[in-house]
């Protein structure tokens, strides 16, 4: 696929450090019981809203060189998958990666992947998330 | 096939960003929202695939059976609107996944879940 950078804005290929976070049972609990499922299930499979997707997007939106307009990104597609689940109290590691930063007809089109590992670094979670950002 | 109706509220929407985090204001502040051109607050695209996420578990057998979700996020969804959520079995391990408001639009489309075998 080709690609029409951004000019100074494109990070297509930028990679940020991983950051670590621990899944406490409460923010699990008031996260399930924001999107009606039952707290005692378990951390809810799109809890990686969170701990995956969460914990590296304001990498992305706070990088100088990225220039996300935070007020016109909206969020297009999103994808979770999931080698298993995590537990409340594991500590998990998260990084992010831009998989691609392309502009067309005044919109921009940012895919932002994220890979989250266990504390085995046994990979547990992949996201993948498109946003755009209007002009 | 799970359906689930959800009518948004502003507080629910307001709880969506507590528990996850996303404080961006176009979800929670009407003047700020109407000021970049939206028709006031949103609902997050992510509360819309937390409640997508929770029928899918529920046409799965268990939220542990979901080992893919991708959702489409096609249409706003603002405080007031009713959508109905719905996952149908697609295949031994898949599941479609829909989301209409109240006037028949789709605000989830392409949306599927594979699941464990």
């Amino acid at each position: 696929m080709s690609e029409v950078g951004t000019g100074a804005a494109g990070v297509a290929g930028r990679t940020y450090p991983p950051v670590e976070f621990r899944i406490e049972a409460d923010r699990a609990a008031a996260f399930a019981r924001a999107i009606g499922a039952d707290p005692a299930a378990g951390v809810p499979p799109t809890f990686a809203a969170v701990y995956s997707l969460g914990v590296t997007a304001p990498q992305l939106f706070g990088d100088p060189d990225a220039a996300v307009d935070f007020s016109r990104l909206l969020h297009a597609e999103q994808e979770f998958a999931w080698m298993r689940h995590p537990r409340a109290g594991e500590t998990i590691v998260s990084q992010g990666h831009v998989v691609s930063d392309v502009s067309r007809r005044g919109m921009r089109f940012v895919t932002f992947e994220t890979e989250t590992t266990d504390g085995a670094g046994q990979r547990l979670c992949r996201s993948k998330a498109l946003f755009v950002i209007r002009s | 096939m799970s359906t689930r109706a959800v009518t948004f509220t502003k507080e629910q929407i307001a709880a969506y960003a507590e528990a996850s985090g996303d404080h961006n204001p176009i979800h929670l502040d009407d003047d700020f929202a109407r000021s970049v051109g939206l028709p006031g607050v949103i609902a997050h695209g992510m509360l819309q695939m937390g409640l997508m996420g929770t029928v899918a578990a529920d046409a799965a057998g268990g939220p542990d059976k979901l080992r893919r979700l991708y959702c489409r996020f096609a249409g706003m969804v603002v405080p007031g609107d009713t959508v109905m959520f719905t996952a149908e079995t697609a295949g031994p391990d898949k599941l479609d996944l829909r989301a209409v408001n109240q006037r028949g639009e789709p605000v989830l489309t392409k949306s599927v879940a594979e699941l464990a075998s």
